[in-house]
């Protein structure tokens, strides 16, 4: 079995859902991550990518209550919640600036709102652009999307629209999470469902907006239920080719409802890097995003099928509530060293892709 | 003139080929075959100087003999002429006959039949006769050739070396050359191992010889020659062989009997590979257990490619050691002191010796400490300290006896550092020293203070340590004495690739001339807060690719342990596939790496859960790598 998937997944060609599943099941990893790496390495060779952004969270508050948020706060008066004004946001940047760092990306997600007005969303992408003019705008996933779409009534084309004409670049692939209706209505009944995340990025691909794609695994779901998964954003991507990465996400159980259940093992989380790269060979990229995989792994995964390391990631705080161990933040020249001693080719990316420049490491 | 006596059957005929084919030693050796129970005859009333025996038929004076490294009757799982025959499932067997030939397998198959749970009579009978009882609930122990023939017309038949590698995760050792420890000479030696080694490139012509005189097929038995029956007698086979030994003993089966040791033997030598060999092909060579020179270990370290390295390596570790079975051992580190005189600069856990800050456990401390391994269900105590000017031989002596005559408990210390300085401190020999510490209890040697074993390396970083030379020459004098130990690496150093395979070919040396390291575990340095500031690589690749190298490279030492305590649950887990078989510990303690910023911890449970998910079955094992 696994020596025909190998030949079919080594000549490119599109991988079945149950030669998905089997590939997952294949006892030896490192064998799987070789392959993952034959076709890793045929698309990017030696190289790996990162950027240098900032994530922003404006508010942790949200109406959502899903089991697997470490993060949000369900009422402004509860302890920790938050509202960061335009001016605060904005100042998040400029200090950064300021203090002669290079971010070319801002990564702005945030918790679901009813009492703000829509305007709110829009001038801080404009305010963020105008701090730093060149800077890509990548915010509100899908879920943020298309609750703005219910709570301001307005189609989502024209949510879109309306952020894209105050600067947005692209959007990010948060809020996936599992498809399965079985599992969502566990871990985020209050989210938007799959047919309209997928729904959210076909818009945005349409408008001209690429965007990511993640899975949160290590909740409640099956293996065939990752697949399903991935052979559903496959199937997107054939439709309109607007993701540029897909980022697989190991659940972290601390502070959340669901707790009180492992993180995937670093081998898990090592195999379905491989197997999304091998069932996703039409998505550019496979990012390792080592705030969640944590470093050995991130660094180990760029031999299993990641090409993308993400960022400097100053401030993340999601992954860090539910107990990521991970430093709050990493210097390019960090991140250069740690893709050079995994003995690839660190190369400084924008946030489409389109302007790479090698760094040493 | 040398007088041997060995066996006639055909697992023999390739050890004794160069001898009675090759015309080897036809002025050193004279050669007689007997009976297997008439050779330890011969060697017990000294009219053989030695005798190719089955390692149980040593008795009380085992310390009187050695063994020819290097050259054995092994198997490493079905053996296929050590068979319990039967016509019904083995638990409905009233009464298992033995064969009178072989007191080993008798040995074998009683302590399987309890590891079985089942209570059959055991009723010994004459080699000849051994098949015909076989009838309704009565089964038998066949050994030899007989069983080519008769094997087939018995519907139950269970192979006794399959059935040993299934109950212990070891090899089993049936038979080897055993002899008086001083009659035995380096050349003698060397000529015994080239005898095999010709015997091994003649096993075609052996079973077609065989297979004519006896009628049978000469496809079968050079299948059971190279396939069932493993010539090898180093480190795994003593592993297994004092395994069976200790459970024979333990089962009042056989005599309590010392440590296995060897003859001096030479060094391997190798013959220098006569055309430059590729990445891909060394890497395929050496997965199958080929040996790698120092230059190509440098050319694998800088330039495989990870994944292939990974991948090499893990099939190396398939070849050597159940495929699907990854151990482990629940042990303590108990640090009995922390005063030190050799101010190591990467060393974050040590206090000057006679500074504030300075202990010594109390006995009550230390009995605590060990009450809660034992209630935990540890094994053994890793002990190690600093080096206290203050402790002398006694203070070990009385510590060892008060251990092991309270707790059930292997004692696994002290490093060669340590041993060193005992040996200064009391003006006594290296083996002097270990000796006594044996007598007393000490079980095996952690093989601490390694480092990198180039004097560049330790000149800079540890001056005050040992060098490599009196590494090595501890351990040397360790395992002579039939103690076992592992042997470590801490890289990161700023070494260069050639100084890490000077450290493992320095290693390898050591394990062809004693076969005593059990176990390698490599490390990479943990910088903080010791005086060494961080400026080498010590990241997950450079971790994994030296891990895949070293289970390359040392193909004579049989365990490769992750280090997760140094390296964390997730590289330690990812390890697993890049070579390492073993999980190392569940430490209930751990001081030095945690005062240097490595605080993982990890509960048996926890290892499981890690090891099953890397696609292995986790087995609980001991110091010798024994499944419990």
């Amino acid at each position: 079995m696994f020596d025909a998937i190998k030949d079919k997944a080594a000549r490119g060609e599109p991988l079945s859902f149950d030669e998905g599943v089997a590939l997952y099941r294949h006892p030896n990893l490192v064998e799987l991550g070789a392959l993952a790496n034959l076709v890793r390495e045929k698309r990017h060779g030696d190289r790996a990518y990162f950027n240098r952004n900032l994530h922003i969270n404006p508010t942790n508050i949200c109406i959502a209550s899903c089991t697997l948020c470490s993060y949000s706060r369900k009422r402004a008066d509860e302890p920790g919640a938050f509202t960061l004004s335009l001016a605060d946001a904005v100042g998040k940047l400029r200090a950064r600036l300021e203090a002669g760092q290079v971010v070319t990306e801002v990564h702005l997600v945030g918790g679901l709102r009813e009492d703000l007005p829509f305007s709110y969303f829009t001038d801080l992408v404009s305010g963020l652009k105008a701090a730093s003019p060149g800077i890509a705008i990548k915010a509100f996933s899908a879920v943020e999307i298309f609750h703005f779409h219910r709570v301001y009534g307005q189609s989502v084309e024209d949510i879109l629209r309306a952020l894209q004409a105050s600067g947005l670049d692209s959007l990010p692939g948060g809020g996936a999470e599992i498809f399965a209706p079985r599992v969502r209505r566990q871990i985020c009944p209050n989210k938007c469902d799959a047919d309209q995340w997928i729904d959210v990025h076909r818009t945005a691909h349409r408008l001209g907006l690429p965007s990511n794609a993640t899975m949160l695994f290590g909740t409640l779901e099956t293996v065939e239920e990752r697949v399903e998964h991935l052979v559903r954003l496959r199937a997107l991507q054939t439709e309109t080719n607007g993701f540029l990465a897909f980022i697989p996400l190991p659940f972290h159980p601390e502070n959340n409802a669901l707790g009180d259940r492992p993180m995937p093992t670093a081998a898990e989380t090592l195999r379905m890097v491989a197997v999304s790269r091998l069932v996703l060979q039409n998505i550019p990229h496979i990012k390792a995003y080592w705030v969640s995989l944590g470093l050995p792994v991130a660094q180990t995964a760029l031999w299993f099928g990641a090409d993308d390391f993400d960022g400097t990631v100053s401030e993340e705080k999601i992954y860090h509530q539910a107990g990521a161990q991970t430093p709050q933040v990493l210097p390019g020249a960090e991140i250069a060293r740690i893709i050079a001693a995994a003995g690839r080719v660190p190369v400084e990316r924008n946030t489409l892709y389109t302007r790479l420049e090698e760094v040493k490491g | 003139m040398l007088r041997l006596a060995a066996v006639s059957f055909l697992n023999t005929k390739p050890i004794t080929h160069g001898l009675t084919h090759g015309g080897l030693g036809a002025d050193r050796f004279s050669l007689t075959f007997d009976l297997p129970s008439r050779c330890a005859e011969a060697l017990h009333a000294d009219r053989a100087d030695l005798a190719l025996l089955p390692l149980g038929a040593l008795g009380p004076h085992a310390s009187a003999f050695r063994l020819v490294p290097g050259v054995a009757i092994a198997s490493r799982g079905k053996v296929g002429t050590v068979l319990l025959l039967s016509h019904v499932p083995r638990e409905q067997l009233s009464v298992i006959h033995l064969d009178g030939a072989s007191r080993t397998s008798q040995v074998l198959i009683q302590l399987l039949c309890r590891a079985w749970g089942i209570t059959p009579r055991f009723s010994p009978l004459g080699h000849d006769q051994i098949v015909d009882a076989i009838q309704a609930t009565e089964g038998a122990l066949v050994i030899g050739d007989a069983c080519f023939s008769v094997a087939h017309q018995f519907p139950y038949v269970y192979d006794l070396g399959e059935a040993w590698a299934e109950w212990v995760g070891l090899r089993f050792v049936y038979a080897a050359w055993v002899g008086r420890k001083d009659r035995v000479s380096l050349d003698d030696v060397r000529m015994l191992r080239e005898s095999l080694a010709l015997g091994l490139q003649a096993r075609t012509e052996i079973a077609q010889a065989f297979a004519n005189t006896n009628g049978l097929d000469p496809a079968v038995c050079e299948r059971y020659l190279r396939e069932n029956i493993h010539y090898d007698l180093g480190s795994a086979e003593l592993c297994g062989a004092q395994a069976f030994l200790s459970r024979a003993a333990d089962a009042g089966l056989i005599q309590t009997q010392g440590p296995l040791r060897f003859f001096s033997g030479p060094s391997p030598t190798q013959a220098a590979p006569t055309s430059a060999r590729s990445i891909d092909r060394l890497l395929a060579d050496a997965a199958k257990g080929a040996r790698l020179s120092h230059e190509e270990g440098v050319r694998l370290y800088t330039q495989a490619p990870l994944m292939d390295l990974g991948q090499a390596a893990d099939e190396r570790r398939a070849r050597l050691h159940p495929p699907n079975v990854v151990t482990y051992i629940i042990d303590r580190n108990v640090n009995y002191t922390n005063a030190c005189t050799t101010a190591c600069q990467f060393c974050n856990f040590y206090r000057p010796a006679g500074t504030p800050g300075t202990y010594v456990l109390s006995r009550d401390e230390l009995a605590q400490k060990l009450a809660e391994t034992v209630a935990l269900g540890g094994v053994q105590i890793l002990l190690q300290g600093g080096v206290n000017p203050d402790l002398g031989l006694a203070y070990y002596e009385d510590l060892f006896r008060f251990m092991k005559a309270n707790f059930p408990l292997a004692i696994h210390g002290l490093s060669p550092e340590e041993i060193r300085f005992l040996s200064e401190k009391e003006s006594l020999s290296i083996p002097a020293v270990l000796e006594r510490l044996a007598a007393a209890g000490m079980d095996s040697l952690p093989g601490g203070g390694a480092e990198i074993l180039d004097d560049e390396i330790r000149s800079r970083i540890s001056p005050h340590k040992c060098s490599t030379d009196t590494w090595l020459e501890v351990m040397r004098q360790a395992h002579r004495l039939g103690l076992r130990s592992t042997g470590t690496m801490v890289f990161g150093f700023g070494e260069t690739p050639v100084h890490l395979v000077n450290h493992l070919d320095r290693l390898r040396s050591l394990q062809d001339e004693t076969a005593g390291f059990t176990a390698f575990i490599p490390w990479s340095f943990q910088a903080e807060g010791t005086k060494l500031p961080l400026r080498d690589d010590t990241s997950a690749a450079r971790y994994l690719r030296v891990l895949a190298l070293s289970r390359l490279y040392l193909d004579t030492i049989p365990n490769l342990q992750v280090s997760w305590v140094t390296m964390g649950p997730a590289l330690g887990q990812i390890g697993l596939r890049f070579g390492g078989n073993d999980f190392g510990s569940a430490m209930i303690e751990e001081n030095v790496v945690a005062q240097a910023g490595a605080v993982f911890r990890l509960s048996a449970q926890d290892i499981e859960r890690l090891i099953r998910a890397a696609g292995f079955i986790p087995r609980r094992r001991n110091m010798r790598y024994e499944w419990i």
